[in-house]
């Protein structure tokens, strides 16, 4: 099977949130940038996947700036990817997702046959998890989100789909698109060898395309933290009734979550 | 952009979702007094869940009453909710943000070359563009995004908008247009479905409201009044963690530094006193709610609004409010 | 010109460590410290991932790092546990002499079966009557044939109750002091070898230390290493290598008892105000934070200076001298910070003593490293 992962570099889990000066944005000063969390379950799946199908191959691409992107891509292939590609964008780290997917769709459909195209659920950073869905469309190929416990079975995937009632079990032919929750196993840790030969391993680069104008785009135009909490509000009441009846009204009119 | 709204309808059974309606209310926000929402269902029975749109006012719905999509792969949906877009004179699309909504998203996006955004918690119109809000990093931070161009795609947070209510209209029901669909996009198929093992109500993981119990609720055979709760609420539960190692409730619902961090809309702390490793897990949430008899608890500091008493009196009468204000 | 930064390889291979270290290793370093557990499983799982054998080049199945590396991993594996690290790293130790005495066929021969799985080797030096005076030890080889024979007590090992290899040092003439002194590579399967029990210790509980008796064994010519009266002069070369990694080693416990007492000083309070406020506190963390970074470049430093060609007995000794007495100190002073909670059990700082304590005497007892910075010191003006 040719199998292809699209992989994100996301902020590392602690990093420091900052917004930019004009507070427009997140500022990516200083932080460091690592594979996406669903996208290490997808790396591992697509693993499993070959060590299951001998002669198969794993090709990682990711999208950014190089300093971005080479590091997940050189932590894919210490992972046991065969080869990466990196579509060369300046674009910033919370870049308008229908355009990423669109761009590696190109980057994808120039890697010649493919039977699976991997996607991690989200990233952490922006969440959207639409790019998989987006990216399927664009290279006309089907596409199942969710999905945990993927195999493969003489030319055709079983798995399973996680949704809000409970799971689903699904069944299709090659190829497909698929956006991963969980693979059957725990992402592996890449051993300091194969981290070793990965530094040296070469990445394929690509130019991205100009952006489909007629499209419109997503534009970031805020970014902020919450304010500190200055404690709570206590509510008064005589009643627990007048208790509930306020906690309620509060919650949505003032703090617009809907109970 | 133009004031003609399309929701796509997520099927429930013979009904629509709960998420679909949430959306209508949304869209009728958007659409603004002068607008129209147009609603879309895909499927068989589509014709008896279009009931369901004109139930909560709208009237016109489009309708691709097609065996093909009952096990398909909801991402299928993209072109034929496009074209209906396209028929119906809309350029913005609003889902309910669920698995089926959010699988769904992006691929509409690129079938009606629109610009996207998923899961947002607000939206408004602001000129030709639609601005929305989302939360971002776990709940951690939010963004504010401008989606310009001529069309927009957009899944709203579950649990967050409230669900339209009516009045009910008549409903036309109208065939939804034919489009080029390879039959490759219909390829996945789903064979079966099983329910959640713990019977019902969201996982801790996603939920957008969480309510946990602490050691003030004394005893297992209290914590129902939680259970009752959070399913008011259509909530997911948690407990601390003196809770989990009472043997309460299993560890899996520990919320806390060792256990899961959540960062749902709405936590609801009940009986929690508000030690730093429980807090730890839940401080990103949107909106904490505490409710404990100690008016001098942690929890309160962390809290945006806190009810100080006895929760076996306030948490049955909150119950009580929501099944009321939710119609139920 | 100089570079304080790390290269992109060299953080992937930190981060490596670093995380092995905070999901592997530390959420058993109580257990196994309160227990005085040897965590085999761990030390299995840092084989599988390239972290043991440091040193050992890869065309014999080694990781084939140079001295910074091996520093930069060495300290995050400390941060998360001194003793686990110990064990970890006393294959490096036990090699090294096989790196720099072997010729091309033993180092074959010997190391490539060994790294290949997961095995644990001893470095023996110390002898009851001898630590610091290396060039003392009575371990007798006498030679018969084409072999030696092997009589005497080593002590204080580490890794020596579950090693299947050790380095040896003993003397072929007592009379000859240090020129007499042999080394030689023993497997544990020789007849005649005696490993004791794993002994209890201050701290470093994760790591087994323990002696070796060596009653008559018979060991060739071959598993020699280099010739008669070359032992001595081969272990020295070792320490001026294996220094190092262990200020590393001490950084890396200096910098735990840093961050835990940071962190609660901003969070426990008296007098209205978390501690963190007050300049008693302030001065004792401002003194550990510059222990923590001069521990550190010093480290470093020396690393840089070896890994460029450098013998950098000066820079090692004085490295692994004020790291140690760094990671003591600062760990000290965290307890102080932590109050009465520091002096439990249950809480994380006073472990970090105990382990930091055992940095200032093992590979060179830190007198020694005085006498060595002394003695390299003062070369330079002669």
């Amino acid at each position: 099977m040719e199998i292809v992962v699209c992989v994100k570099p996301v902020p590392e889990a602690e990093s420091r949130l900052r917004a930019n000066g004009a507070g427009t944005a997140f500022d990516p000063e200083g932080v460091k940038f690592v594979l996406a969390g669903y996208d290490e379950s997808a790396v591992e799946q697509a693993l499993l996947l070959k060590q299951a199908a001998p002669g198969s191959r794993v090709h990682a691409v990711a999208l950014g700036p190089p300093g971005r992107t080479d590091e997940v891509l050189r932590a894919s292939i210490a992972l046991g990817c065969d080869s990466a590609t990196a579509v060369t964008a300046d674009v910033p780290a919370f870049h308008d997702p229908v355009a990423t997917a669109r761009e590696l769709a190109e980057a994808v459909r120039g890697l010649g046959k493919v039977d699976l195209v991997l996607f991690g659920k989200h990233a952490g950073d922006d969440e959207e998890g639409l790019v998989g869905s987006a990216a399927a469309e664009a290279l006309g190929l089907p596409f199942v989100g969710f999905v945990v416990d993927l195999r493969h079975d003489a030319g055709r995937l079983r798995f399973r789909r996680s949704v809000e009632r409970g799971e689903e079990t699904w069944e299709a032919p090659l190829p497909l698109a698929v956006g991963l929750q969980q693979a059957w196993n725990d992402p592996r840790t890449a051993t300091l060898p194969a981290i070793l030969r990965s530094r040296k391993a070469p990445i394929a680069r690509r130019a991205s395309g100009p952006p489909d104008a007629a499209a419109g785009s997503s534009v970031a135009e805020r970014f902020a933290l919450p304010p500190p909490r200055q404690g709570a509000k206590m509510i008064e009441f005589k009643s627990p009734q007048e208790a509930a009846e306020k906690l309620v009204r509060l919650l949505r009119e003032e703090a617009k979550v809907f109970p | 952009m133009s004031d003609t709204i399309l929701v796509v309808g997520e099927p429930d059974g013979p009904a629509l979702a709960e998420a679909t309606v949430e959306a209508v209310g949304v869209a009728r926000q958007l659409a603004g007094p002068a607008g129209t929402v147009v609603g879309f269902v895909a499927g068989s029975g589509a014709a008896a869940r279009a009931a369901g749109f004109a139930a909560v006012g709208v009237g016109r719905v489009l309708v691709a009453d097609d065996p093909r999509f009952d096990q398909a792969p909801p991402a299928a949906l993209a072109r034929p909710a496009a074209a209906t877009a396209e028929q119906a004179g809309a350029s913005v699309v609003v889902l309910g943000g669920t698995t089926f909504g959010r699988d769904l998203v992006g691929s509409l996006a690129v079938a009606f070359r629109a610009a996207a955004a998923n899961g947002v918690t607000e939206l408004e119109r602001s000129g030709d563009a639609v601005r929305v809000r989302r939360p971002v990093f776990s709940g951690r931070a939010t963004e504010e995004r401008r989606l310009t161009g001529p069309r927009a795609v957009v899944s709203v947070r579950p649990h967050t908008f409230p669900p339209a209510n009516g009045p009910a209209v008549p409903l036309a029901v109208e065939a939804a247009p034919s489009c080029d669909l390879p039959a490759a996009l219909l390829g996945p198929t789903r064979t079966a479905v099983a329910a959640a093992a713990q019977g019902g109500g969201p996982s801790l993981a996603d939920a957008a409201i969480v309510v946990s119990g602490g050691r003030g609720v004394g005893a297992p055979e209290k914590f129902a009044i939680i259970d009752a709760l959070a399913a008011s609420l259509g909530a997911a539960v948690g407990a601390s963690r003196a809770v989990t190692d009472a043997g309460w409730r299993p560890a899996s619902f520990q919320v806390g530094q060792t256990g899961r961090t959540v960062s749902p809309q709405l936590y609801v702390a009940v009986g929690i006193s508000g030690a730093i490793q429980h807090v730890i897990g839940m401080v990103s949430s949107r909106v904490i709610v505490a409710i404990n008899n100690d008016a001098t608890a942690p929890i309160f500091r962390v809290a945006d609004y806190g009810i100080a008493g006895d929760l076996f009196e306030i948490v049955p009468a909150l119950t009580a409010e929501v099944r009321r204000v939710r119609g139920k | 010109m100089v570079d304080f930064s790390l290269s992109p390889d060299a953080e992937s291979l930190r981060d490596l460590a670093r995380k092995f270290a905070r999901t592997e290793m530390a959420p058993h370093a109580a257990e196994c410290d309160r227990t005085s557990r040897f965590p085999e499983e761990i030390y299995r799982k840092a084989h599988a991932l390239g972290l043991m054998n440091l040193n050992v080049p890869t065309e014999y199945g080694g990781s084939g790092l140079g001295l910074f590396e091996q520093c930069l991993i060495v300290e995050e594996l400390a941060y998360a546990c001194g003793g686990m690290t110990t064990s970890t790293i006393a294959n490096c130790l036990a090699l090294e002499p096989i790196l720099l005495g072997g010729t091309p066929e033993q180092q074959r021969r010997i190391l490539s079966p060994f790294c290949s799985a997961y095995q644990l080797a001893a470095f023996c030096l110390t002898e009851p009557s001898s630590g610091s005076d290396a060039g003392a030890v009575k371990t007798r080889a006498r030679r018969d044939g084409d072999a030696y024979v092997l009589d005497g007590e080593k002590c204080f090992i580490s890794n020596a109750p579950h090693a299947s290899l050790y380095t040896v040092f003993a003397t072929v003439d007592p009379g000859l002091k240090h020129r007499g002194v042999t080394a030689f590579v023993v497997p544990r399967s020789t007849e005649g070898v005696v490993v004791g029990k794993d002994e209890e210790k201050m701290g470093h509980r994760a790591s087994a230390t323990g002696s070796v008796r060596f009653e008559r064994v018979r060991v060739p010519a071959s598993d020699r290493l280099q010739g008669e009266g070359d032992g001595f002069s081969l272990a020295m070369r070792t320490l001026d290598q294996t220094r190092t990694p262990i200020g590393a080693l001490a950084t890396g416990i200096a910098q735990a008892a840093l961050d835990h007492a940071a962190r609660y000083a901003l969070k426990r309070e008296t007098f209205g105000k978390p501690i963190a406020e007050h300049q008693a506190i302030q001065i004792k963390l401002a003194n550990m934070t510059q222990a923590v970074h001069a521990a550190r470049l010093l480290t470093w430093h020396a690393a840089w200076t070896i890994d460029r060609g450098g013998k950098g007995t000066l820079e090692s000794s004085i490295a692994k001298c004020f790291a140690s007495d760094a990671a003591l100190h600062v760990a000290d002073e965290a307890i102080q910070i932590f109050g009465g909670y520091g002096y439990m059990k249950e809480y994380p700082v006073e472990k970090l003593l105990r382990d930091a304590k055992l940095t200032q005497i093992y590979e060179g007892a830190n007198e020694i490293q005085r006498l060595v910075t002394a003695r390299e010191l003062l070369r330079a003006y002669s």
